[in-house]
């Protein structure tokens, strides 16, 4: 492994003589056409995300329409799941072509569960060598990209550490194509240097958002401003050096909350991210809600001259009518049916008499029957719809048999294949696959909430609901499984945020209304800096607070990584000895952390009942106590370490705090952690602490006994170790 | 057909979809260097072959943009180029000597024509061809490329001093060059008025008035909703045309016009409209919503916010591109070849076109 990244930092040096040379004309650009989500689940089972039709038009198309008019020269489709169906359907498509405006070539990048693996993926195979564009698979813009180039180039001129220019662009925060993780980005006023991202909590959820900010990172500038009315659509312009941070920082997952905030936190890399904002239509396609407003919108032309009569694909005719109604060629329509505004139809397709369609997107050769009301829906190709059905606010995929007089109500999903039954109402919001969808078989990063004992449980649910077809919604004659949404047997919060990802329906356009609170909070857009020199003084002292706890945290989650992956010592001592110096604490903290990490964890085992009490300190304190051999050298330290034990236990809250601290101490004892004569220093100077009088009953038992064990072992060494294993 | 061809013509075709290329100036200046290439790496055995291949590539050009005719008019302007030496060719050695050995004696009626100036004609039809049609592209190059000058010709009297102009389409150069032509040559004085085109050509209005301004002429931007007001005063509308049809009537590159040109009807204001000869177009505006482009509705709500309007879909926005002036609200055409009545355009027209290339679809 290390051979191979030498080998790729000699190759990438060689490159870097013709960068000079080409770097002006080639333009690369990367396309992840993974999220690395499961928001679009039970469709995303069958097909990937970017090959979902949005207005009859596979969702790849759109990112790479605009790749060509960026001008693009080179392309890398980074695949991760249904690799193979982008792969086939790339090879097909125009793209292909030898008159394809840039040279497309995909990446078969399997094992990648996250933006961060992809990039280090595709660090690895040293594809790139000069400026590229980072774009999702998704992405529906119109955007002048030019414009966004030279801002970058410009940028990059005067500032040498430049890495990435983000591409924004300005819309309300109520916007309905607004991403789902809103985000705070704090900008320079005059150079449009990005300063700090924060990402906020989800317009819909409960959480009150609320931003922190290291006075430090404002030193220099004079006038900023925090914004979050910036629609983010992952644009961005990166250097060369980028995919190389993500191989440096192993941890990194999330482009925008791990990458950019890393980057402009850190005091190593001391690297800057610019912001371009732009007033362009920009937006991802990443939850139904967004699949739907993008829709409209396109349907709407707001994304002009991406527009759906323009026939991007080969095959496509469209023509335009007023009203924003699109007709293919060989649409036959009843004499009696009506087309209302804002609605595509595909080649194919019949319409039965006194079918009335409005705001939806019909797709090829379906067959839609007598007196069907659709509004606001989506129906994808080779569909069947028979006569007298209402579908309402819903998505159905290909091939889709819908029996007569069935009700579909606001938000509903309906999977490859499926078959409903006549006379059925499918009630709001439900999700239906042709086959079972098993959510364990996708473990993305965005589902980590997962515990152990918490997916057994959900696939038992699964399990239950999932192997029976849903014949009581679905009518006798239905094929079908009705997928439960993440969200369903999560705990509270969880679920609501899930849900409101999840869903299509309109109810959340009433959850919406509690982003009011959020942007109250947050909703100053521009603050003018003017801070005297006391309150820099004062900020400046609770920042010091801040460090430490973000130190204890930082440190805590380290330690608690280790014990649950199992990690060797040197691994976790390395790494608490970097947090330790890149944070500038004393050992005592390091103490303090572990400590309250290992007690955590034997509280957890104890409360869950897994171990008791005895054997779970003996686990936890026989393998993890040896750390404290790294983090205490001389008696004082290891005084410290004794007194720190004694507080955390009395912290923790055990049901038995004399208990466990008798046992851990003897247990860091029988490793050879604690010296006789450092415990009995230690104990002079607490027994007398009446604080800790409850706590300490047991252990000045043990003392007592440990004090006569040496007067014995002093005569007998072993029997006095006998013992103590006994005890 | 080469595969390095067929790439130029896709790419030209994806380049128009994306609106890349805009402008009937530049797409017809494209046209001509496409089809240069075109007909030097064509292969054909009959003539007919390259008339059918031209049609074919003269429909996906229609097809990549519909509403831009300048792309049909140029090639249908070499179809009928090919086809009047066609015509030549086949007259030629029908009645190869016509009307003077006839005058000559009585003797030459009888006579069979001449052997071999027959195989020479032949010939002449099979290599010098593609010689004569590439120098056939190359004059519609250079009138293409002169049509204002031809333009500012004709035009420069029909102002008069202390006249009062309008003009509605701020994006035409040709009328900016006419204009300040006016102005140098004639040294006249006169007032433009420029209406401010919201939503899409806007900024071009206001940089259109600074350069007049800027020529020493007096300019003054009006909203759209004032040339009511302000047309009694007028002495002339000049406006640009994107395309000009045989009825007369023609397509503006402005939305807007045809509100103004109303306007001028009311107040029997004269409308000059502007045109070089390759924006006319052998078409007749049987649909004319099929003709005019509809545009981003992101101009007109500027930003992208109107979630507070309702709840779903209740706000819609229309913005066309463009506008259809009928012929009867035009007084007269201005064009690089002369001025003409509209009702005189399809004469114009069948000069230029074949009645046979009108519909390009094989």
């Amino acid at each position: 492994m290390a051979g191979k990244k030498e080998k790729d930092n000699t190759k990438s040096a060689s490159k870097k003589g013709n960068e000079h040379l080409v770097g002006e004309e080639r333009l690369q650009a990367v396309v992840l056409t993974d999220s690395f989500e499961t928001r679009f689940m039970p469709l995303t089972a069958v097909k990937p995300r970017c090959l979902l039709p949005l207005a009859n038009t596979p969702l790849i198309e759109y990112t790479l329409e605009f790749l060509a008019k960026a001008g693009v020269n080179e392309v890398y489709l980074v695949c991760a799941s249904h690799a193979d169906q982008i792969n086939e359907y790339i090879e097909k498509s125009k793209w292909n072509l030898p008159w394809a405006p840039f040279k497309l070539q995909t990446i078969m990048s399997l094992e990648s569960r996250s933006v961060g693996d992809a990039m280090r993926d595709i660090d690895n195979r040293g594809l790139i060598t000069g400026d590229f564009i980072l774009v999702s698979g998704d992405l529906v813009t119109n955007m002048q990209f030019d414009k966004a180039l030279e801002f970058h180039r410009k940028k990059r001129a005067s500032d040498k550490d430049h890495i990435v220019t983000m591409c924004l662009s300005e819309g309300s925060q109520f916007y309905r194509t607004r991403s789902h993780d809103p985000a705070a980005f704090i900008l320079d006023k005059k150079t449009n240097r990005c300063l700090y991202y924060h990402q906020l909590p989800p317009a819909s959820s409960r959480k009150k958002g609320a931003i922190d900010i290291d006075p430090e990172l404002l030193e220099d500038v004079d006038d900023f401003v925090l914004r979050n009315d910036l629609i983010d659509c992952h644009v961005d312009i990166c250097s060369a050096l980028v995919p190389a941070i993500f191989q440096e920082n192993f941890d990194y997952q999330f482009l925008r909350s791990d990458f950019v905030k890393g980057v402009l936190t850190s005091d190593l890399l001391k690297k800057s991210i610019y912001a371009y904002i732009m007033e362009s239509y920009a937006a991802r396609v990443e939850s139904w809600q967004t699949y739907d407003a993008i829709s409209q919108d396109f349907i709407a032309r707001w994304c002009y001259p991406l527009v759906l009569n323009a026939n991007f694909l080969e095959d496509q005719t469209y023509s335009y009518e007023s009203r924003h109604v699109y007709k293919e060629k060989n649409v036959v329509l009843a004499q009696s049916c009506k087309i209302g505004k804002h609605t595509a139809i595909g080649s194919g397709t019949k319409i039965g008499e006194g079918t009335s369609v409005e705001n939806s997107v019909i797709g090829r050769n379906c067959h839609i029957g007598d007196n069907v009301v659709i509004q606001n829906s989506y129906i994808w190709d080779d569909t069947t719809v028979l006569d007298s059905t209402i579908i309402e606010h819903s998505i159905l995929a290909s091939n889709v048999k819908i029996g007569r007089n069935v009700s579909l109500s606001d938000g509903c999903v309906i999977g490859f294949n499926v078959i409903i039954g006549d006379n059925m109402v499918i009630p709001q919001g439900c999700k239906i696959s042709e086959t079972p969808v098993m959510k364990s078989e996708v473990q993305f990063l965005d589902n980590e909430s997962y515990d152990e004992d918490d997916s057994t449980i959900s696939s038992d649910r699964a399990t239950n609901f999932k192997l029976e077809p849903a014949s009581d919604l679905l009518g006798e004659t239905g094929v079908g499984y009705i997928y439960e949404s993440d969200g369903s047997n999560g705990d509270e919060d969880a679920s609501d945020e899930t849900r409101i990802n999840n869903t299509l329906a309109y109810r959340i356009d009433e959850l919406y209304l509690s982003d009011d609170s959020i942007s109250s909070s947050t909703g100053e857009r521009k603050k003018k800096r003017t801070m005297s020199t006391t309150s820099v003084y004062t900020d400046m002292e609770g920042e010091d607070e801040e460090d430490e706890e973000d130190f204890e945290v930082e440190a805590m989650a380290t330690v608690e990584r280790a014990m649950e992956n199992s990690h060797d010592l040197d691994t976790a001592l390395l790494e608490l000895n970097t947090l330790r110096m890149s944070m500038n604490v004393t050992y005592h903290e390091v103490r303090a952390a572990t400590v309250f990490a290992l007690l955590k964890r034997v509280y957890h085992f104890i409360a869950t009942q897994t171990l008791g009490a005895k054997e779970a300190i003996s686990k936890i304190f026989g393998k993890w106590g040896l750390l404290f051999n790294r983090q205490a050298f001389e008696k004082d330290e290891y005084i410290d370490l004794m007194n720190i034990l004694l507080e955390k236990v009395l912290v923790i809250q055990f049901e038995k705090p004399e208990f466990v601290l008798f046992r851990a101490l003897n247990c860091l004892y029988d490793q050879d952690v604690l010296d006789e004569e450092i415990i009995y220093t230690w104990w002079a100077q607490v027994s007398d602490d009446a604080k800790y009088d409850q706590v300490k009953t047991l252990t000045a038992k043990w003392i007592e006994w440990l004090q006569t064990a040496e007067e014995e072992s002093s005569e007998e060494e072993e029997s006095g170790e006998e013992e103590s294993e006994d005890d | 057909m080469s595969s390095e061809l067929n790439a130029t013509i896709a790419s030209f075709c994806d380049r128009l979809k994306r609106r890349q290329i805009t402008g009937s100036y530049h797409v017809a200046l494209e046209t001509l260097q496409l089809l240069k290439r075109f007909i030097s790496a064509a292969r054909w055995s009959h003539t007919n072959e390259l008339i059918a291949q031209l049609r074919d590539l003269g429909s996906r050009l229609e097809k990549a943009h519909p509403t831009e005719f300048t792309c049909g008019n140029i090639i249908r302007r070499v179809l009928a180029f090919i086809r009047d030496e066609l015509e030549e060719d086949l007259e030629m050695s029908k009645t190869p000597t016509p009307a003077e050995p006839m005058i000559s004696s009585m003797f030459n009626l009888l006579q069979r024509p001449a052997v071999p100036e027959k195989r020479k004609s032949v010939v002449h039809s099979k290599t010098d061809l593609r010689q004569a049609v590439i120098q056939g592209i190359k004059d519609i190059i250079d009138e293409v490329t002169n049509i204002d000058d031809g333009i500012q010709q004709i035009a420069i009297d029909l102002i008069h001093d202390r006249e009062i102009l309008l003009t509605p389409t701020p994006d035409s150069k040709t009328v900016l060059k006419f204009l300040i032509k006016a102005r140098q040559r004639n040294n006249r004085n006169f007032t433009v008025l420029v209406t401010e085109g919201f939503p899409n050509n806007t900024q071009a209005a206001h940089e259109f008035a600074k350069k007049l301004s800027q020529h020493d002429i007096e300019t003054t931007v009006i909203p759209d909703t004032a040339v009511f007001a302000l047309m009694s005063r007028v002495g002339k509308v000049i406006l640009g045309a994107k395309a000009v049809f045989t009825n007369g009537g023609t397509v503006s590159s402005t939305a807007g016009v045809s509100s103004v040109c109303e306007c001028a009807r009311e107040f029997k204001t004269p409308v000059f409209a502007v045109a070089g000869l390759y924006k006319l177009s052998p078409l007749y505006p049987f649909n004319i919503e099929k003709l005019v482009e509809v545009g981003g509705s992101q101009r007109v709500l500027s930003t992208m916010d109107y979630e507070g309007a309702g709840s779903h879909n209740r706000l819609d926005t229309v913005n066309p591109v463009a506008d259809y002036v009928p012929p009867e609200n035009i007084d007269i055409y201005i064009s690089n070849i002369g001025g003409f009545a509209p009702s005189f355009i399809y004469r114009v027209v069948w000069d230029n076109y074949k009645q046979e290339d009108v519909n390009l679809e094989n």
